[in-house]
């Protein structure tokens, strides 16, 4: 890939401002009461922390999808109509292929999809491809007072994302039961940690892969095994005894007759 | 409030057809499938996108902005770029303009009260008939009470200027703005310590204290983004709150400082740097005035003493004190904004400036900064008109020490309107300003408005002023309106001036201020002082700027690239003493402590809570709650409690309570948090409204207004919201 | 010997069969073609590839799939309004069954054509030394109706598969149009693709049988005509042979 386009995000400068969902809701006529985009909170902790002084306990995380390398989000899809573009490295979805089964939506570790309920297929983040269209960047990244976002094509070197990212530690919001190597990179430290899900694949999609496929497979396969015989019966060890028994029948019947 | 694209008959047409089962429901769905079937207009497809600026107004720091158009529709408000003071960012608030915009409750044409007043009756006017029965109202109360028998109250506008004028040619001194209910506490110590109020180097600076200000939460200003980029570069951050605010959550040191008590605290301040001769010796001779006499004053003051009254450790006050003073001159006590808290708060900021005085940061890099010229001018006006008949001041005159005449004092003047002395009040223009949720005890507000015949306001949205008033006149949104030229002070970033142009064209029949107080000006035979349009005005504002007018077409703003420090240099300040005044010798001569001297807070009677006012990022003071989108971050306000407190009173998180005063009672839900003291309960603005025009938040939460009982600074007049004490008590699960 | 014809199928049945028969063949390549995800893909990613390729684009390939499927529904579904005299009668025919003499009919006819007449003959003195009943004992194929069981054993599974298969298939057409619970729209694209599949598994005995095993000529060919010679009836649907043969 030449280009893969990711975040870096310091998140310590995050003042839960609300401004990047807000633009993005905007931006992308996100409908009331859900979200493309998020703000993660660690809370302070008081047993810890005198309640006269102490260092900053509290976190906010900016985020939104992760746009993946491995998205379990692409591999719950039965139509494809969610992929990974080779070309920009963003997930995609195309929604004239969606059907709408929100299979894709317990599949994402982040919670970064939701179902659109006036659309009513998969609705996320896609870093708001219009905009780049226009050469312009996301709302979000655009809007931010603390400029806590930076985002651009990874691959770039010359890029200011690729610079950070080379120039600085980073870490990823990561469940590790399911490592779908996300691409937005977190300047330093940042919390909440332990807030991504293990990526569910709907049972029925589990079930086809694992139960269903096998099961027709066999039963095609038995069927056309009958099929073989038969037709090896038929063509390599003709029964030309069966036109005789017929003949044979009928000239019974018309003695009996 | 989401655009949606119209869809077409056909496809239901065609489901009918096939006779496709359960096509029933195909209303405002998006079919992708069923809908490519059917030869369709092209999916969002827009024929013409076009760009203009503006400035913000959903609050009042008018950050750049540059609006979207397609075919006519606004679809996204994205920061200018160029716009320094914001830094090239919009808040939350800001990308909400367009649900102002768009807003189903908007007011749409002016409405007469029909029923009783909050009733909700109203009946559609033309803008002929409400003008002339506005002129015709304020006419009659002129002739029975003379001019200054009505009250115009402007808020923070572009237009407002114009609503001052209008009240200057009517002829009425009774003129109060927001500032008695917020900034004048700040103003008076400032103005009476430094000669003028400061802004902050904040981007500079390296050490600052923020006593009760929340600046990463409550309006996010050049400071909010000037402090973070400080603090990536190692300035510290000292929070004094009684509350966890998230400026406090992102401090260095925190300090759940007991309410009221901020002057102790920083008098221990000043005790500490002068004892231990922590101050610049050659500069306190040069530009500071009466510190002998401070160092005596502040003897009693020392740090033990206030670790007594604030509940900060005497030891870690010492800390600080010699911290902030090894950071001077590149070290600021904030002077923050709102400062409407005790009925001293002017003496407060006293205390709080007097050190900044002696840190030695005044119109130093990294300190307090002196106004930058922005090089407006101001328009050749008329003389105004004199009224004989007319009493002699203000009505809300000699309440209060020192009040500024031209913001007033909306606590006194409420009284004032309600005593009927010194004189009666019985008219009240009111535009853009929302005093029933904003002013502490809403039903002395409601009582005032009994005592007033007529009641006009101008406004966006049904808010509970306009739900209360006799005729209501919609205004446009910044978006669709023009202004006059406004000049900005964006700290170390610039000095600038902007203005607006009509984005879109007003809906409905919402008309600007200006233009209504010119035809109401026409019907009062004073249409000679509105002979002008606002592009004259402009015009002239911008006289002496010759880059002001391509500035403002091709950028969205103008920059004076005026002096930042050493403004002074070679100057004298604008003080009595021509000094920065520790000592203030016009205080002493009106009877005022020169210096101030430590009163400890009321008391907080046992089984109470002090109420604390405060804000957050995603509403403007008492407005925009009803936002479509911001309603989303925040549907209802709550009570935020200590949890060891609440467990006492019973009460869980997420139960119903009920707070009470001697003002006013609500009801609304307990939010337990550790970050908050035991003593101490808090809760936003904004909600319990009256208006059934707020279709969103009416029945949600409870109303601050309603609670708080109203006091006021002694010196300024200003309100004092952080007085009341509260009794809290569970209302069931 | 020239035997007389006798009709057999209307000419709807006949458009009724071949319409079917096109339409499954269709919405299996297109069905199958739809199927983007390597886990779930039963043939392999080439022919996704494929059908991707021939429609131009995922979504033309699904629209395509969509309208075959309301095509092919909606005419059936016609059918049933319309024709609902045939269809009943249909219905009637390949829901009756004699267990026994059908049991024993799958069982010989089975060994007849894999393992030929003369198993069949082994067989039969098998049965006779167990004292079997006569008639089942017999090396003669049971007499069967207008359907022999083994028609009416794949008809079955295609009527019911095949509605399962349209309702699943408009449960998923109309997800993003009416339903809120996504649930039921997961289920049905696997009971879909399940019923697809074992509809599928019969169908290739169906080809088998109907077209190319021996002895089937006169069969297949009235699929086309409507008529078959009166001793393949008489042979093999004895049953129905007897009641029509006055006609």
């Amino acid at each position: 890939m030449k280009t893969k386009l990711a975040m870096v995000i310091d998140s310590s400068t995050c003042i839960d401002c609300k401004g990047c969902m807000a633009a993005c809701k905007v931006e992308n006529k996100v409908p009331a009461n859900y979200w493309r985009n998020w703000i993660k909170r660690q809370e302070a902790d008081f047993t810890v922390m005198k309640k006269t002084a102490g260092n900053t306990a509290e976190h906010f995380q900016p985020g939104n999808c992760m746009h993946c390398d491995i998205p379990t989000c692409v591999q719950a899809c039965p139509t494809g109509a969610t992929y990974k573009d080779e070309k920009d490295g963003t997930v995609k979805v195309n929604e004239k292929l969606c059907i709408g089964c929100g299979s894709c939506i317990p599949a994402c570790p982040y919670g970064a999809r939701y179902r659109h309920p006036q659309k009513k297929i998969v609705d996320k983040c896609d870093f708001c491809e219009h905009r780049r269209d226009r050469g312009e960047l996301p709302a979000c990244v655009v809007t931010c007072p603390t400029k806590a976002r930076v985002f651009g094509n990874i691959k770039d070197p010359d890029s200011d994302a690729a610079r950070l990212l080379k120039q600085n530690k980073t870490t990823q919001v990561i469940n590790t039961a399911s490592n779908t190597e996300p691409n937005i990179y977190y300047l330093n430290a940042t919390a909440p940690l332990d807030w991504p899900v293990k990526a569910k694949i709907p049972t029925p999609i589990q079930l086809w892969g694992k139960v269903a496929k096998p099961l027709i497979w066999a039963l095609v396969g038995i069927n056309a095994l009958g099929v073989l015989a038969m037709l090896g019966k038929q063509f390599i060890i003709p029964d030309d005894d069966h036109q005789e028994k017929n003949q044979r029948e009928d000239s019974n019947e018309e003695q009996n007759a | 409030m989401s655009l949606r694209v119209d869809k077409p008959i056909s496809r239901r047409n065609f489901l009918k057809w096939t006779g496709a089962a359960t096509a029933a429901s195909v209303t405002t769905a998006q079919a992708p499938v069923l809908h490519a079937l059917v030869p369709d207009k092209k999916d969002g497809a827009p024929t013409k996108i076009e760009n203009r600026f503006s400035v913000c107004d959903m609050c009042l720091n008018k950050c750049g902005l540059i609006a979207r158009v397609e075919d006519g529709l606004v679809t996204k408000l994205d920061p200018n770029p160029k716009f320094l003071k914001s830094r090239g960012m919009l808040c939350a608030r800001g990308n909400a303009g367009i649900d102002q915009l768009y807003d189903p409750d908007r007011l749409k044409y002016p409405l007469l009260r029909t029923g009783k007043r909050g009733e909700g009756k109203w009946q559609r006017l033309s803008w002929d008939q409400a003008l002339d029965h506005a002129a015709e109202k304020f006419m009659k109360i002129a002739e029975k009470y003379t001019r200054c028998g009505v009250l115009f109250t402007p808020g923070s506008d572009m237009q407002s200027t114009f609503v001052r004028w209008f009240a200057e040619v009517f002829g009425s001194y009774n003129v109060t703005t927001h500032e008695s209910s917020c900034l004048l506490s700040r103003n008076r110590a400032y103005l009476d310590t430094f000669g003028e109020v400061p802004f902050s180097d904040i981007l500079h600076t390296k050490y600052i204290i923020m006593a009760g200000a929340n600046r990463f939460e409550a309006l996010i200003t050049p400071d909010s983004i000037d402090l973070m980029t400080a603090k990536k570069n190692g300035c510290k951050l000292v929070v004094l709150d009684p509350r966890y605010t998230k400026t406090a959550a992102l401090a260095d040191e925190w300090y759940a400082i007991r309410p009221g008590t901020d002057m102790a605290f920083f008098l221990a301040l000043a005790n500490v740097i002068i004892s231990e001769k922590l101050y610049d010796e050659a500069y306190a001779a040069d530009k500071l005035f009466g510190l002998d006499r401070l160092g005596d004053h502040v003897k009693q003051y020392s740090p033990e003493w206030a670790q007594g009254e604030c509940e900060i450790p005497a030891a870690e006050i010492r800390r600080i004190a010699r911290e902030l003073s090894a950071a001077a001159p590149a070290a600021i006590v904030y002077p923050g904004r709102r400062t409407s808290d005790y009925v001293n708060s002017t003496q407060i900021r006293r205390a709080m400036a007097i050190v900044n005085g002696l840190l030695g940061n005044w119109d130093q890099p990294g300190g307090l900064l002196a106004a930058r010229k922005v090089g407006l001018s101001g328009p050749e006006l008329p003389d105004s008109p004199f009224y004989e008949d007319n009493p002699d001041d203000r009505a809300d005159h000699g309440r209060a020490h020192m009040m500024f005449d031209e913001e007033g004092s909306i606590k006194h003047m409420r009284d004032a309107i309600i005593e009927q002395k010194p004189y009666p009040i019985k008219g009240w223009l009111a535009y853009k300003i929302n005093p029933l949720q904003s002013v502490a005890n809403r039903n002395k507000t409601l009582q005032m408005i009994d005592n007033l015949d007529f009641i006009l306001t101008v406004d966006i949205a049904m808010s509970d002023t306009a739900w209360m008033s006799d005729l209501v006149l919609p205004a446009p949104s910044y978006l669709e309106r023009q202004d006059p030229a406004s000049g900005l002070q964006g700290s170390s970033a610039c000095a600038c001036v902007v203005t607006r142009d009509p984005v879109v064209p007003a809906l409905f029949e919402s008309k600007p201020v200006f233009w209504i107080l010119k035809e109401l000006a026409k019907r009062l035979d004073l249409a000679e002082y509105f002979d002008f349009t606002i592009e004259e005005y402009r015009k002239q504002q911008l006289e002496n700027l010759s880059d002001g007018e391509r500035a403002l077409r091709e950028d969205g703003v103008y920059y004076n690239p005026s002096k930042l420090y050493g403004v002074y240099e070679g100057l004298v300040y604008k003080t009595l003493s021509k000094k920065i005044e520790l000592y203030n010798k016009r205080y002493d001569d009106m009877g005022v402590d020169p210096m101030p001297i430590y009163r400890a807070p009321r008391r907080k009677p046992s089984g109470k809570f002090r109420m604390v006012v405060g804000r957050n990022a995603y509403f403007t003071h008492c407005t925009s709650q009803n936002n479509a989108l911001l309603h989303q971050f925040m549907p209802e306000n709550t009570l935020w409690m200590n949890p060891n407190a609440a467990k006492r009173l019973g009460i869980r998180d997420g139960y119903k309570v009920e707070i009470s005063s001697k003002a006013g009672k609500g009801t609304l839900k307990a939010n337990l948090k550790e970050g908050i003291r035991e003593d101490t309960v808090y809760m936003l603005s904004g909600f319990g409204v009256l208006s059934k025009g707020l279709t969103n938040i009416y029945g949600n939460g409870a109303c601050m207004a309603e609670i708080l009982e109203d006091y006021a600074d002694e010196i300024s007049g200003n309100m004092a919201m952080h007085e009341t004490f509260v009794k809290v008590a569970r209302k069931g699960a | 010997m020239k035997s007389r014809m006798l009709k057999r199928h209307s000419k709807l049945s006949i458009f009724l069969h071949w319409f079917n028969a096109a339409s499954w063949m269709f919405l299996l390549a297109t069905g199958i073609g739809l199927i983007k995800n390597p886990d779930l893909q039963p043939v392999g990613m080439w022919w996704t590839n494929l059908m991707w390729g021939l429609f131009g684009s995922g979504e033309n390939l699904l629209m395509a799939h969509v309208t075959g499927g309301i095509v092919w529904a909606g005419v059936f579904l016609i059918y049933a309004i319309v024709g609902i005299k045939e269809v009943s009668q249909f219905f009637r025919e390949i829901f009756s069954y004699s267990p026994i003499r059908d049991f024993m009919w799958l069982v010989k006819k089975g060994i007849q054509m894999t393992l030929g007449t003369r198993a069949l003959e082994k067989l039969s003195a098998v049965l006779e030394k167990r004292g079997a009943d006569p008639e089942i004992a017999a090396p003669r194929i049971p007499d069967q109706g207008f359907y022999n069981v083994g028609q009416k054993l794949f008809a079955v599974p295609s009527v019911l598969g095949g509605i399962v298969i349209a309702v699943s298939g408009i449960i998923m057409a109309l997800s993003n149009v009416y339903f809120t619970n996504t649930g039921i729209v997961r289920w049905a694209i696997l009971i879909h693709f399940v019923t697809v599949g074992l509809v599928f598994a019969g169908l290739l005995i169906h080809i088998y049988m109907a077209s190319i095993a021996a002895g089937e000529r006169p069969a297949f060919i009235s699929m086309f005509t409507g008529s078959v010679p009166e001793d393949y009836a008489k042979h093999h649907h004895r049953l129905w042979y007897e009641e029509v043969k006055e006609q």
